[in-house]
């Protein structure tokens, strides 16, 4: 399983979408910055404390790498059927189940680890200038940090897994479009972040989002030895 | 006899149509079938069920002196294939492509692409990208992912497509060749008759989704009889002295200038100096042999006939 998520890997030259989620962490950055100044000329005060901020780099790395996630479903997945590279797959000794487990173990270990990474960053980056800075008005705790910690961690779990709900949408007709635009869709509805309360807050919804997750990637590939190619 | 492939009563439903009708061939070990028939008749369907991309309606298929189904992974290790058309990552090089392919495959004989690519001749052209290539780039290298395993059955759908003759001459001679040297059974559709004739062993035929014929060449060969073909000005004249004065009676009036004469013994030269004597003008005269293409053509227009 793993020797196929290395040649997955290096067939779709998996270092390039490391070099752009690298880019994704940059833009998310800037946005996190352009923010702040916003909210401070405007004097807003929604965005004063680290609770706050924490909370929108947050709903934004999860929203981007979904969104991600999304691309590389659309490449791996459903581009493999779309243009009938698939029939070059299965033509492998290698059973069906295992190449497409594989694939989807790619996607949710690259999303998982691209949130836990990027939140990690791009929150280092923020805290490390607005402290330095005195941007943001409240003081930093280590104990604060240390809460976020496991806090991250399920939110990463969660999103790698409502990462693979996309793929339902995209396996109807193999399109591509369809992917992307469901992510899209998904993100927006529970990660637009209205007064620091987004639909994610509400525990069953992430829980409830991964299982269709972890269902779709299941149906998707139960009857994959059965189908025509 | 040792069948390298049999299939029993193979049958594909798609959509409520009958693509493929109870077919059941046989292709013996160490031998070139040719697949042959019209575009749409059913060859890449019943090529994709023996590769077990498509699964049957109904019927089996027995690779190997195993029965494909569902979970026959292994058989694929020991065979080579282009269906309908060769598809590759496009993104990868050609190096890439056939590195992958081994690895895929379980093969790691690296030397062999080298060699493989000189064989299909495919030569600098290893760290080009294959969707700058030419259709009949991609023919050859998708020929080249089939061999270079040393599969013992190789499935090869349409493969000269997109060649030129000069191409189409190099791969079947490279066909010819796996086949004698290392014993390579091939399996190759074509609904061009010219090159089914020069390569198969065995030729199957099929016509909307029925096998219509399974027929060694040797066999097509033997009933395939030569003929005299000449052309006068009064052929009901020639006929009679044909037959009175050389005493030829194997032969046919075809219209009033035509006459097809398929007596063995007969010389073209004294047929020539015969009717001449006897004041008859000749127009053109030539010995014929008729090809599979007379055969295929009886085949499919008998076919229709009797649906």
């Amino acid at each position: 399983m793993l020797n196929l998520m290395r040649l997955e890997m290096k067939k779709y030259h998996i270092g390039s979408y490391i070099k752009k989620a690298v880019f994704a962490n940059f833009v998310i950055l800037g946005i996190m910055f352009m923010l702040l100044f916003i909210t401070k000329i405007e004097g807003d005060p929604g965005f004063d404390n680290y609770q706050a901020a924490l909370s929108i780099i947050d709903s934004a790395v999860r929203a981007v790498f979904i969104i991600f996630a999304s691309a590389l479903i659309a490449k791996l997945i459903i581009g493999e059927f779309k243009y009938k590279t698939i029939t070059v797959a299965f033509m492998y000794p290698i059973n069906r189940k295992k190449l497409i487990a594989s694939k989807l173990a790619i996607v949710v270990l690259f999303t998982f680890s691209a949130i836990i990474i990027s939140t990690a960053f791009v929150t280092a980056i923020f805290c490390i200038v607005s402290e330095n800075f005195q941007l943001v008005s409240d003081t930093l705790t280590s104990s604060f940090i240390i809460q976020r910690i496991p806090v991250v961690i399920m939110n990463a779990v969660a999103a790698s897994c409502i990462a693979l709900i996309p793929l339902y949408f995209g396996m109807r007709k193999y399109s591509i479009p369809a992917t992307i635009i469901s992510s899209i869709l998904i993100v927006g509805a529970v990660s637009s972040n209205t007064g620091n309360f987004t639909l994610y807050d509400i525990i069953f919804i992430p829980i409830t989002l991964a299982m269709i997750g972890i269902s779709v990637a299941y149906l998707s590939f139960r009857n994959i030895e059965k189908i025509d190619i | 006899m040792t069948y390298i492939v049999k299939t029993n009563q193979l049958t594909k439903v798609f959509e409520g149509k009958e693509v493929v009708s109870a077919v059941t061939m046989h292709v013996k070990k160490g031998e070139i079938y040719g697949f042959l028939g019209p575009n749409g008749a059913g060859k890449t369907t019943v090529m994709k069920m023996l590769t077990n991309l498509t699964k049957p309606t109904s019927g089996d298929i027995e690779i190997f002196g195993e029965k494909l189904n569902d979970h026959s992974y292994e058989v694929l290790k020991r065979m080579g294939t282009i269906i309908e058309y060769p598809i590759f990552y496009e993104d990868l090089t050609a190096l890439e492509t056939l590195e992958l392919h081994c690895e895929y495959m379980g093969y790691y004989d690296k030397k062999e692409i080298a060699h493989v690519l000189d064989l299909v001749k495919l030569t600098n052209t290893e760290k080009k990208r294959v969707k700058d290539f030419s259709l009949g780039m991609k023919q050859r290298l998708g020929i080249a992912r089939a061999i270079i395993t040393k599969p013992e059955l190789l499935i090869l759908d349409e493969p000269i497509n997109g060649l030129d003759p000069v191409g189409i001459k190099e791969l079947r001679e490279l066909f010819k060749m796996l086949c004698n040297e290392y014993g390579i059974t091939i399996i190759i559709s074509s609904h061009i008759l010219g090159e089914i004739e020069q390569l198969a062993d065995t030729v199957g035929v099929i016509k909307d989704g029925r096998l219509i014929k399974e027929v060694s060449m040797d066999t097509v060969n033997r009933s395939q009889a030569d003929y005299i073909e000449v052309i006068v000005n009064d052929g009901k004249k020639a006929a009679f002295i044909i037959e009175s004065k050389l005493n030829i009676t194997n032969f046919k009036l075809i219209d009033d200038n035509c006459i097809r004469i398929y007596e063995s013994t007969a010389s073209q030269k004294v047929l020539s100096k015969t009717l001449i004597e006897h004041d008859i003008e000749i127009e053109g005269i030539s010995k014929k042999t008729s090809s599979l293409e007379d055969y295929f053509l009886k085949l499919i227009n008998g076919g229709v006939a009797s649906a």
